[in-house]
C-alpha cells in the first residue's frame, strides 16, 4: 500500500483524535478540579449530538447558518444543563468517598440516556455537513474529506485557547489553584463552589461541541454516548487523570491507533482486523495503568 | 453499647429466626408457585433468578463492602463462568455437574491473572484498571468468533432431562445456601477480619504485619469464584451464554444492589438485588411502555439512595432500628 | 553489635529535589528509652518512615539487630520487630477496639489466612487482646467502636496495637500530641511503665521539652538536615549548638 493510503489514514486518525480530545479534554478538566470521574460526560455529549440533530431538522441543514448555529447554540445548552446538574447534585458529593461520587455519576448515565431514548428514538441518525466542509480538498494528491481537515484545525484551536485560558487568565489561575490547595483559596475568600461550577459548565460545553462536531462526523445512535465516554477513560488514563495536555497525546495515540490498526493488522494476515482493532483502547489503558498508573503526564499522587 | 456488634453478618436470635423464616419460605415457595399454571412457572423462574443475581452480589460484596475495592470489572468472572459452562456443556459434552464445578475454578484463574495485576493500584486507579480488564475480556469474548461465537453468544445449552425448571430452582436455592454460608464464614474468620482491616485503613494495615496486596489478592480471586458459579448457573438457567455477562453494565448490576441493600453487610448485597429485580417486574407489568424508562426509575432510585441513604436498606432499617452500622 | 538494637548509617532522603536528610548515622542501644527532637520540619516523622519502610532512603542503611531493613515493605519490617504508634490517630475507625487489637493479634500470629474459625471464637487471641487492652487502660471501652473514641483513648489504641505486635523496638511519634495536659502526663506515665515492664526499646518523637527531658535517657536533635546533637537531657539542655538553633526561642 501506498504512503499516500498511510497518510490519508494519518490525516483520518488525527481528526478523530482530536475530536476525543475535545470531549476528553472536558472530562479531564472536570476531574482535575473537581476530583470527581464523571461517566455522564458521555451522555451529555450523546444529549449535544442529538440536539444539533434536531436543530438541523429546524433551520435547513447543510447550510452555513444552520451549522454556525448548532456551534453557537448546542454548546451553551449543554452547559447550562450542566450548571443544574452541578448546582442540584455534585454539589453535594463532592466529600464523599469515591463509590458514591461515581455511582451518582452513574445514575445520571442511566437517567440521561434512557431521556434520549425516549426523546429521539433508537434509529441511527446523522447531520448534513455544510456545504463548504462536504467536499473534500485535495492535498498532495490525495482527496482529504473537508470536514476531517476542518476539524484538525479545531482540536488545536481549542488546545490552545483551553490553555490560554488555563495559564494566562485569572480564571485559570483559579482552577489551577483548586486543584492544588482547595481548602487555602477558600480561606482566601475565593468563592471554591463557583470555580468549581465554572469548571463543570466548560466541562459540559467542550462536550457540546464534541457532541455537535461528532453529529456531522459519523451518524449518532444510542449507543455513542457510553462508547465515547469508555474511550475518553482511556484518553485520560493514558495522559494522566487531570492533564490537558495529557488528553491532548492520549486522543492523538487513541484516534490514530484506531484507524491504523485495522490495516496493520490486516497486513500481518489477521482476520476480522478492523473487529480486532477495537480492542486497542483497552489494552493501552490497561499497560498505561500497570506500567505508570499516574499516566504520561500526570504526577504520581501519595 | 449498641455498636458492639462484632459480626457484620446477621447475629443474634432474632437473625436466626428470620434466618430459618426465609430458608423454609425459599423451599416451600415453588409448592405454592407450581399450583398456579403459567404464571406459577413464570415466577419459578424469577426466583430462580433472583438466586443467582444474589449470589453475584454478594461475591462482589466480599471485596467491594468488606475488602473496600471499587471494582468495575467483576462480571468478568461472572462471563468466564458463564462460557466455562457453556463452552463445556455445547462443545465438550461435559455434565453439567462437572461444568459446574468448573465455572467457579476458570472464573478464580481468570480472577487470579487480572487481580494481580489490579492490587498494585488502589482506589479510583484500582476501579479504572477492574473496568479495562473486564472490557478488554469482553472484547476478545466479542470478537474471537469460532470459539466463543461473538456477539451471536451460545444457544442451546443442553439441560439434563430430570432439570425441570422446579429442580433448578432447588439446585440454585441449596447452591445459593451453600455460598451464603461459606461467605458468612470467610467473613467472620480471621481472613475476613484482615479484609476489614484493610478496607478500615489500609496504611495502618501494612503497620500491622498485613501483606495488603496479597491478600486483597487473595480476596479478589475468592469473589471472582463465587461470581463464576453465579455466572455457570445463570447460563444454565438461559441455557445460553452472552457477551452482555461480560459487559461492564452488567458489573454495575451488582454495585447497584449492594448500594441500595447496603454494602456493610452480608445480606444487604442480596436483599438489593432482590429488590431490585423485584422493582423492575413490577415497573414493566404495570404498563408495557414502562419497559423502556426502566433505567430511567433506577437512576432515580440510585440518586435517592446515594443522596439521602447510603448505608442502603440494610442502614436504613439499622437506623430505624437503632443499631447502628458496623 | 549486640548492644544496638538499631544503627542509621549514613541515611540520605530527598522530596523532589529538597534534601530532608544529609548522610545522618546514629545508633540506639538494646532497652534504652530515647527521644528525637527537632523543630517543624527537621524530619523527624520521616525518619521514621524511613526506619519503617514507608520510604526507601537514597542512600545509607538502616540496621535492625544487625540486618539492613532499608527499603524492605512496612509488613516486613513489622514481621522483624518494628512497631510504631502514628502522630495523627491511626486506626480502624469503624471496628471495635477490642477488633482493633484481636486484628493485630491475630496477623502477629501469622493467623490470618484462617478462613474457617470465627475470629469471635479464637480464646487465646482474645485473652491476649484484654490482657494489652488493660495495660492502657482501656478493657472497659473493649466493644466501642473504635472511632467513637475520645482522641486521648484514640492514641492510646493506637499504642495498644503497636504494642500487640510484641516489638523489640517501639516507635512512638508524639504520643501525647493534641492532649490535655491532664492526659499527656498519663500518657507519659504509661509510655515510662510500659518501658519498665516490658522491658522494650523505645524511641519517641515529642514536642514538649518538660517530657524529653523527664523520662529519655537520651535525647537527639534533628536539625539543619543532620543530627545536630545527641545526649543525656542534661547535656542537651547545656549544649549551646542546640540552644541556640532550637531550644533558644522557647527556653
Amino acid at each position: 500500500m501506498s504512503v499516500q493510503f498511510y497518510l490519508f489514514l494519518l490525516v483520518n486518525g488525527l481528526s478523530l483524535g482530536m475530536l476525543l480530545f475535545i470531549i476528553a479534554s472536558g472530562l479531564t478538566l472536570v476531574f482535575g478540579v473537581l476530583r470527581v470521574i464523571n461517566f455522564a460526560h458521555g451522555s451529555l455529549y450523546m444529549i449535544g449530538a442529538f440536539l444539533a440533530y434536531s436543530l438541523s431538522l429546524l433551520l435547513t441543514g447543510g447550510s452555513l447558518f444552520s451549522f454556525f448555529v448548532m456551534l453557537l447554540v448546542v454548546p451553551p445548552l449543554i452547559a447550562v444543563i450542566g450548571f443544574i446538574l452541578e448546582y442540584t447534585l455534585f454539589r453535594r458529593i463532592y466529600r464523599a468517598e469515591h463509590l458514591l461520587q461515581l455511582l451518582l455519576t452513574y445514575a445520571l448515565v442511566l437517567i440521561l440516556d434512557d431521556l434520549v431514548r425516549v426523546i429521539w428514538g433508537g434509529d441511527p441518525r446523522n447531520v448534513a455537513r455544510p456545504d463548504f466542509l462536504a467536499g473534500s480538498v485535495n492535498f498532495f494528491g490525495m482527496a482529504l474529506p473537508s470536514y476531517n481537515v476542518f476539524i484538525l484545525f479545531v482540536g488545536p484551536a481549542i488546545a490552545i485557547g483551553l490553555w490560554l485560558m488555563l495559564f494566562r487568565t485569572r480564571a485559570g489561575n483559579l482552577m489551577r489553584a483548586t486543584v492544588s490547595y482547595p481548602d487555602t483559596l477558600g480561606a482566601l475568600g475565593v468563592n471554591v463552589s463557583w470555580v468549581m461550577t465554572s469548571t463543570f459548565m466548560l466541562g459540559c460545553w467542550l462536550a457540546g461541541l464534541g457532541g455537535v462536531l461528532m453529529s456531522s462526523f459519523a451518524n449518532i445512535d444510542l449507543g455513542i454516548g457510553m462508547e465515547k465516554i469508555i474511550e475518553c477513560f482511556a484518553v485520560v488514563v493514558i495522559g494522566g487523570l487531570g492533564s490537558v495536555g495529557g488528553a491532548l497525546l492520549g486522543s492523538l495515540i487513541i484516534g490514530v491507533g484506531i484507524t491504523w490498526l485495522p490495516v496493520l493488522l490486516a497486513s500481518f494476515g489477521v482476520q476480522e482486523a478492523s473487529r480486532w482493532a477495537l480492542v486497542f483502547p483497552y489494552a493501552m489503558m490497561a499497560l498505561v495503568l500497570i506500567v505508570r498508573p499516574w499516566g504520561l503526564f500526570g504526577k504520581p499522587e501519595r | 453499647m449498641g455498636n458492639a456488634r462484632n459480626t457484620e453478618a446477621p447475629s443474634g436470635t432474632a437473625g436466626w429466626l428470620v434466618g430459618a423464616v426465609v430458608v423454609v419460605a425459599l423451599f416451600a415457595l415453588p409448592l405454592i408457585l407450581s399450583q398456579l399454571g403459567r404464571t406459577g412457572e413464570y415466577w419459578i423462574w424469577v426466583t430462580t433468578e433472583m438466586l443467582i443475581m444474589a449470589l453475584f452480589a454478594m461475591s462482589l460484596n466480599l471485596i467491594l463492602g468488606y475488602g473496600g475495592m471499587v471494582s468495575f470489572g467483576h462480571a468478568a468472572f461472572f462471563g468466564v463462568g458463564a462460557y466455562t459452562v457453556a463452552l463445556l456443556m455445547k462443545k465438550a459434552g461435559a455434565p453439567l455437574w462437572l461444568a459446574l464445578a468448573l465455572a467457579p475454578v476458570t472464573a478464580a484463574i481468570a480472577a487470579a491473572i487480572i487481580g494481580w495485576f489490579c492490587v498494585r493500584l488502589i482506589g479510583l486507579y484500582f476501579a479504572i484498571l477492574t473496568l479495562a480488564f473486564g472490557q478488554l475480556l469482553y472484547m476478545v469474548v466479542f470478537q474471537w468468533y469460532t470459539f466463543t461465537g461473538g456477539d451471536d453468544g451460545i444457544h442451546g445449552i443442553p439441560k439434563p432431562e430430570i432439570l425441570t425448571p422446579i429442580a433448578y430452582y432447588f439446585l440454585c436455592l441449596v447452591l445459593f445456601l451453600i455460598c451464603f454460608l461459606a461467605m458468612r464464614m470467610i467473613v467472620n474468620s480471621s481472613f475476613g477480619l484482615t479484609i476489614r482491616t484493610i478496607r478500615e485503613n489500609m496504611e495502618r494495615a501494612k503497620f500491622i504485619g498485613v501483606n495488603v496486596r496479597r491478600f486483597q489478592w487473595y480476596n479478589f480471586i475468592l469473589a471472582g469464584a463465587f461470581a463464576g458459579l453465579a455466572g455457570g448457573l445463570l447460563c444454565e438457567l438461559n441455557r445460553f451464554a452472552q457477551t452482555e455477562f461480560l459487559h461492564w453494565s452488567k458489573s454495575a448490576e451488582p454495585i447497584l444492589a449492594s448500594l441500595v441493600g447496603g454494602m456493610y453487610s452480608l445480606v444487604g448485597p442480596a436483599i438489593g438485588s432482590t429488590v431490585l429485580i423485584f422493582l423492575k417486574i413490577i415497573v414493566q407489568q404495570a404498563h408495557p411502555s414502562l419497559v423502556e424508562t426502566w433505567a430511567i426509575f433506577l437512576g432515580l432510585i440510585l440518586l435517592a439512595v446515594v443522596l439521602f441513604a447510603p448505608g442502603g436498606l440494610v442502614g436504613l432499617y439499622q437506623r430505624l432500628t437503632g443499631k447502628s452500622e458496623t | 553489635m549486640a548492644d544496638h538494637v538499631l544503627q542509621i548509617e549514613g541515611l540520605s532522603k530527598s522530596f523532589e529535589g529538597s534534601q530532608v536528610f544529609n548522610n545522618i548515622s546514629f545508633s540506639v542501644d538494646k532497652g534504652e528509652l530515647s527521644s528525637i527532637i527537632g523543630p517543624n520540619g527537621a524530619g523527624k516523622t520521616t525518619l521514621f518512615n524511613l526506619m519503617t519502610g514507608y520510604h526507601v532512603p537514597d542512600s545509607g542503611r538502616v540496621l535492625f539487630m544487625g540486618k539492613n531493613i532499608a527499603g524492605r515493605q512496612p509488613y516486613d519490617i513489622v514481621r522483624l520487630g518494628i512497631a510504631r504508634a502514628f502522630q495523627r490517630t491511626n486506626i480502624f475507625p469503624r471496628m471495635s477496639v477490642l477488633e482493633n487489637l484481636l486484628s493485630t493479634v491475630i496477623t502477629k500470629n501469622g493467623g490470618n489466612l484462617n478462613v474457617v474459625t470465627p475470629s469471635a471464637k479464637l480464646k487465646s487471641a482474645h485473652e491476649r487482646s484484654y490482657e494489652i487492652l488493660e495495660s492502657v487502660g482501656l478493657a472497659d471501652v473493649a466493644h466501642r467502636q473504635s472511632g467513637t473514641l475520645a482522641h486521648g483513648n484514640q492514641k492510646r489504641l493506637d499504642i495498644a496495637v503497636a504494642l500487640a505486635l510484641e516489638p523489640q523496638l517501639l516507635l512512638l511519634d508524639e504520643p501525647t500530641a493534641g492532649m490535655s495536659p491532664e492526659e499527656r502526663w498519663q500518657t507519659v506515665e504509661l509510655v515510662q511503665r510500659l518501658w519498665e515492664d516490658l522491658k522494650i526499646t523505645m524511641l519517641f518523637i515529642e514536642h514538649d521539652m518538660d517530657i524529653v527531658f523527664k523520662i529519655s535517657q537520651k535525647v537527639r536533635v534533628l536539625c539543619y538536615r543532620t543530627l545536630l546533637a545527641e545526649g543525656t537531657p542534661a547535656e542537651i539542655s547545656s549544649n549551646e549548638q542546640v540552644i541556640e538553633a532550637y531550644l533558644g526561642e522557647e527556653v
